[in-house]
């Protein structure tokens, strides 16, 4: 038995040394779909790796603990400081105003805008540097000059106020000197989206600044380099601390999940490519299956000779099986070195212009998964050609022509071929984080390609039994798609793979900007305004009044935050909640009073409170949130708010109109739960007519300057920083589905190269028969765009189902189908397809006949 | 006819067989290398289908040399196929030195054949990608012969190619690639040698040398020899001839061919 697979190795070797003539495209589609594989995910481990190296540079320290609108008591203080050295940071946001001082023309003058305010004290940064320009120390640059308080700016924001180094800058009744601008800020990645640019000044100046008012939206962070700073000490600092201060309500986060939401962020968005890439390498299959089977077919004489010298059936199935093994191999590993040089690349491209602290490495793990897809890929679709082998016919040697063999292969191959798919899907679902959707994609996959193989048959078979057309050109373009080896089911499975996919993410695409650009004018307000103090809400109202149009509408609502401690008597932290509302969780929530039901809201269980409700406290929860949390009318959650724990009974459950962008809680409670607590208000601002960038400036310098504590956020500014971020992913989107395209074409080309020799033959006794080059062009013009075009309609359903499902499923958006988006990408798709196919048969059409008879 | 029982078998087949025998060089007391017997086949499907060989029974004594003669459709390919294991016949035994092959499964088939019979085609079928020595290698070492390069480099210097053996079959002429084919087909030392036409593709000079090389061998090596031939001269070099007429033996052949 050792001896005989020693000889189905020997006689691979041998088959393998003649050359690897046909099995370029096999090659290049491993190693696109594995590269592509591969890429991502050392990509995206490298950067997870980064951010968990740079941990408590990014926190700020071995451990944070964040306070909502409250410090820490001097008893939590002391025990901080007694575990190590300590550095407490405030941040909020408000405005910033130039003043007069500082305005050297009109234009600039009462020039106001959104600044995120970071203030410090003398040990910050515990770990890190932060390095400013001029260089003259953090401490230096914060010290106050006469009559104001020092502060280090982004330079984005001298850019906005039009100011330089030495101009000064008023924040609420305090006047900030800008004595030099931020380099870099080591714990900058920790804090999110940040919606203006940066400011740093002092606890002390931010203290003395009239900034902190009841209900402020500030969150006071204590981070902390431990006297005993290994992950023990850690641990043990994090457990001691729970149980020393368990009602304090901090949410702590330690230098081994530093940036937890971030690192989730990468993954999914790592883990979406890695499924594109999937589709990719699943595109290059079919091409891996084409060149094996076109391989056998050339080899179908040596096939019989072998086994008329003895070989068995199995013994030439291991000899090919071998053989394609070793060549996948190679594709595999070329795969590997270009997926794994992935992040380098990007270190080199684009390190620079990242704001993420990125170091590229070879990710081993990341290689081992990429490479355990290439090789389960080939054997899904090898297993099923090489295994037709098994069959071929030693009799057919004696009459000089080899048959071909029977249309499937032996149940063992089809067993075989079944076990891959199978282990290929469960790699698919078990390396994904979220299963849920990675069932799904394989589900869908698997089901585009049975329709898709299905259609391929279903479009010959109508071919055939269609009536013969009178015109020649068309007649021959009909036979050419049924005819047997024809190139119908291999350009309608590769091409519809590919074009769904490409449709699918055209129209994910086009959601997602439609979402950040069109539906705002109609709903969305033009301002939040944050911090309105609840005793000049009146005053402020009456003020944005008196400047808006009368038809613009101000929602107020009053504002405080909140954080869960604990559902249905378990603690926040012991909670494993679905990823998609672990945001609920994680950090405090803005929450709410009201004895109406908010518009857009709907109550679908429970009951809304009634008028001047007086009983103990209970809640309204969101519907999707309790779902998901596993809430239900009558569960208790403790929710702590201004440090105090107050536990309360789900009254109802109600759905909310989140892309309305209107004021949406979460959470909301009747009045009388926080009676009396200090609290702000937030209001939003909305012109039904619409508004223009100077009305919404003129606004936001009115309002600062008549309130200066009260901080306005331009909800256009903030949704363009998001949607910087989308289009930093859609270039993503589009690099992998550029990859899915170019998968699709190797396949094509492929197809054409193997159906080349036919296609000469054809060509040159058409043209013997009178056939002119004009008329054959058009016969294969026809043909591909007859055959990209049905392919196009399914791929637009299949795409248009999977974008749906995407943007309303996942996103959580609502979907409008573009048509356009589709089918430009489609006809994008379908043109490649002829061009490519007319380009390999092109060739064909400049062979002289009399070369071509002489040799047949 | 279907015959279920190997001892109740021999008797009345032999029996038959010295009936229909027509050789004086025939010798009846040898022990049979190839017995085949009520053989039936027919190949295709439907109205394509044909019926090939017809109650076909012929006992061939080990040691001998058959010319299976016959004009073309006649079922010479066919009956050879059906002697090398590589057709399944309808109906009817083949037996094979002693080894009754319609016992034996597919892959039983193959390896008996690597051992027991060497085949030389008409169109050679070397392996393109395989120089002359690893073509004559290949039937050894799937039998897991350990010697098989020894064995095969033997072989190939009996055939006159000692200097060839690093040469693919491109670089070789029509001639040389028939000899490699022919210590192909020698180097396991098989019971029965099968020839399809081996001149078929080669002109008459090489034929002859090649032919030549081919009775030298299989006397040297004792195989039995089965060849299917039109050339008079390769039969009358035969101990005997068999000739076929759509799909029967016929009984007046070897007076036919050796008239």
């Amino acid at each position: 038995m050792s001896a005989l697979r020693l000889a189905s190795f020997r006689l691979a070797w041998r088959e393998l040394r003649s050359g690897v003539r046909g099995f370029g495209v096999f090659l290049a589609c491993l190693a696109l779909g594995v590269a592509a594989i591969a890429g991502v995910a050392s990509l995206s481990r490298s950067l997870s790796d980064s951010l968990a190296h740079q941990g408590s540079v990014i926190l700020g320290g071995d451990a944070a603990l964040s306070l909502s609108a409250r410090e820490a008591t001097p008893v939590e203080q002391n025990y901080l400081e007694e575990r190590g050295r300590v550095a407490v940071v405030a941040t909020m946001r408000a405005m910033a105003r130039v003043t007069g001082q500082a305005s050297q023309d009109s234009a600039t003058e009462d020039n106001a805008t959104l600044v995120e305010l970071k203030a410090v004290d003398s040990n910050y940064p515990l770990t890190g540097d932060i390095t400013l320009n001029p260089d003259s120390g953090l401490l230096t640059a914060l010290a106050s000059p006469e009559g104001a308080y020092g502060a280090v700016a982004d330079p984005a924001l001298l850019a906005r106020l039009n100011i330089n180094v030495g101009d000064r800058i008023k924040i609420a009744d305090a006047e900030f000197q800008i004595t030099g601008t931020i380099d870099s800020e080591p714990d900058k990645l920790g804090q999110g989206i940040g919606f203006g640019p940066r400011l740093i000044i002092t606890n002390g100046a931010l203290r003395r600044s009239g900034l902190l008012q009841p209900g402020s939206l500030v969150k006071w962070s204590y981070r902390i380099a431990l006297e005993d700073p290994t992950a023990r000490g850690l641990n043990e600092f994090v457990a001691e601390t729970r149980s020393r201060f368990p009602d304090a309500g901090w949410e702590i986060r330690t230098r081994d999940k530093a940036s937890p939401q971030l690192e989730r962020n990468v993954r999914r968005f790592s883990e979406f490519l890695t499924l594109v890439g999937l589709t990719a390498l699943l595109v290059g299959g079919v091409g891996v299956a084409n060149a094996v089977k076109y391989y056998l077919d050339r080899k179908s004489r040596t096939i019989a000779t072998l086994k008329a010298l003895g070989a068995t059936g199995g013994t030439v199935f291991a000899i090919y099986f071998i053989e394609v093994g070793l060549l996948a191999l190679v594709g595999i590993a070329l795969g590997l070195i270009a997926g794994a040089l992935i992040p380098y690349a990007f270190a080199w491209g684009f390190g620079a212009a990242v704001p993420l602290p990125f170091v590229p490495g070879v990710q081993p793990r990341a290689l081992l998964l990429a490479a355990l897809y290439g090789a389960v890929i080939t054997a899904a679709f090898v297993i099923w050609p090489i295994g037709k082998a098994h069959d071929v016919k030693v009799s057919a040697l004696f009459r000089d022509m080899v048959e071909p063999v029977r249309s499937l292969p032996r149940r063992r191959y089809i067993a075989a071929t079944v076990l891959a798919v199978a282990v290929l899907m469960l790699l698919a679902v078990l390396s994904a984080q979220d299963r849920r959707i990675a069932l799904i994609y394989v589900v869908a996959s698997a089901l585009v390609f049975l329709v898709l193989r299905l259609l391929g048959s279903a479009i010959m078979a109508v071919a055939r039994r269609l009536p013969h057309p009178r015109s020649t050109t068309l007649k021959l373009a009909l036979s050419n798609i049924h005819r047997p080896g024809a190139l119908t089911p291999t350009i309608v499975l590769s091409l519809g793979l590919g074009l769904s996919l490409l449709v699918t993410l055209a129209l994910i695409e086009s959601n997602l900007q439609r979402q950040l650009n069109h539906t705002l004018p109609d709903q969305a307000p033009s301002f939040f305004f944050v911090d309105v103090p609840s005793n000049e809400a009146k005053r402020f109202d009456a003020f944005v009044r008196k400047h808006v149009p009368e038809d613009a509408t101000l929602n107020a609502v009053p504002m405080l935050r909140g954080r869960i401690v604990s559902l249905k008597g378990v603690p926040a932290e012991n909670i494993k909640p679905d990823p998609e509302v672990a945001w609920v969780l994680q950090s405090d929530r803005g929450i709410t009073y009201t004895q109406d039901l908010p518009d857009g809201s709907q109550i679908v269980e429970g009951n809304w409170w009634p008028v001047d409700y007086d009983g103990p406290p209970v809640v309204s929860f969101e519907k999707r949130a309790a779902d998901l949390l596993g809430l239900k009318v009558g569960d208790d959650i403790v929710v702590n708010v201004l440090g105090r724990n107050i536990t309360a009974s789900i009254a109802n459950l109600r759905t909310v109109d989140w892309e309305s962008l209107g004021i949406n809680f979460i959470m909301l409670f009747p009045p009388n739960a926080f009676q009396g607590a200090p609290h702000s208000v937030l209001e939003t601002l909305a012109y039904p007519g619409g508004s223009n960038l100077d009305t919404e400036m003129k606004l936001i310098r009115e309002v600062a300057k008549a309130f200066p504590a009260v901080t306005a956020v331009r909800v256009k500014e903030a949704l363009k920083a998001i949607s910087d971020i989308v289009g930093q992913l859609s270039l993503g989107i589009r690099a992998a589905a550029a990859i899915t395209l170019i998968a699709s074409i190797l396949v094509l080309a492929g197809a054409l190269a193997a159906g080349h020799h036919t296609r000469v033959y054809d060509a040159v006794i058409l043209k013997t028969l009178g056939a002119t080059r004009r008329r054959l062009i058009l016969v294969y013009a026809i043909e591909y765009a007859l055959l990209g075009f049905i392919t196009a309609l399914i791929a637009i359903l299949a795409g248009a189902l999977a974008g749906a499902y995407v943007v309303k499923e996942v996103m959580r958006f609502s979907f409008v189908f573009a048509a356009q988006t589709a089918i430009l990408a489609s006809a994008f798709a379908v043109l490649l397809t002829v061009l490519f196919g007319l380009i390999g048969t092109w060739r064909a059409l400049g062979q002289k006949p009399a070369s071509v008879l002489r040799s047949l | 006819m279907k015959w279920n029982n190997e001892d109740g078998m021999d008797a009345p087949f032999k029996d038959s067989l010295c009936k229909d025998s027509l050789g004086k060089s025939y010798n009846a007391s040898a022990p049979a290398a190839v017995i085949v017997n009520g053989v039936e086949l027919s190949l295709g499907t439907g109205r394509a289908r044909v019926h090939i060989l017809k109650q076909i029974s012929l006992e061939i004594g080990a040691g001998e040399a058959v010319g299976l003669i016959g004009p073309s459709g006649s079922g010479k390919s066919t009956l050879l196929m059906v002697m090398a294991g590589l057709e399944r016949p309808d109906a009817g035994i083949v037996k094979i030195a002693g080894q009754d092959l319609g016992t034996l499964s597919e892959d039983q088939l193959a390896r008996f054949r690597g051992k027991n019979v060497g085949i030389v085609f008409q169109s050679f079928h070397l392996i393109p990608t395989m120089t002359a020595l690893e073509n004559v290698v290949v039937p050894l070492e799937l039998a897991g012969r350990a010697d098989a390069v020894e064995r095969a480099k033997f072989e190939l210097e009996g055939v006159g190619l000692g200097g060839r053996f690093h040469h693919y079959p491109a670089q070789l002429s029509g001639g040389e690639q028939q000899r490699v084919a022919l210590a192909r087909a020698l180097a396991p030392m098989p019971a029965l040698l099968i020839a399809d036409e081996p001149t078929g593709n080669l002109d008459e000079a090489t034929g002859r040398e090649i032919m030549d090389l081919l009775f030298a061998k299989r006397a040297e090596h004792k195989s039995t020899l089965v060849i299917v031939t039109h050339d008079g001269s390769l039969v009358k070099r035969c101990d005997r001839a068999v000739a076929m007429r759509s799909g029967h033996i016929e009984q007046k052949a070897e007076e036919a061919v050796t008239a």
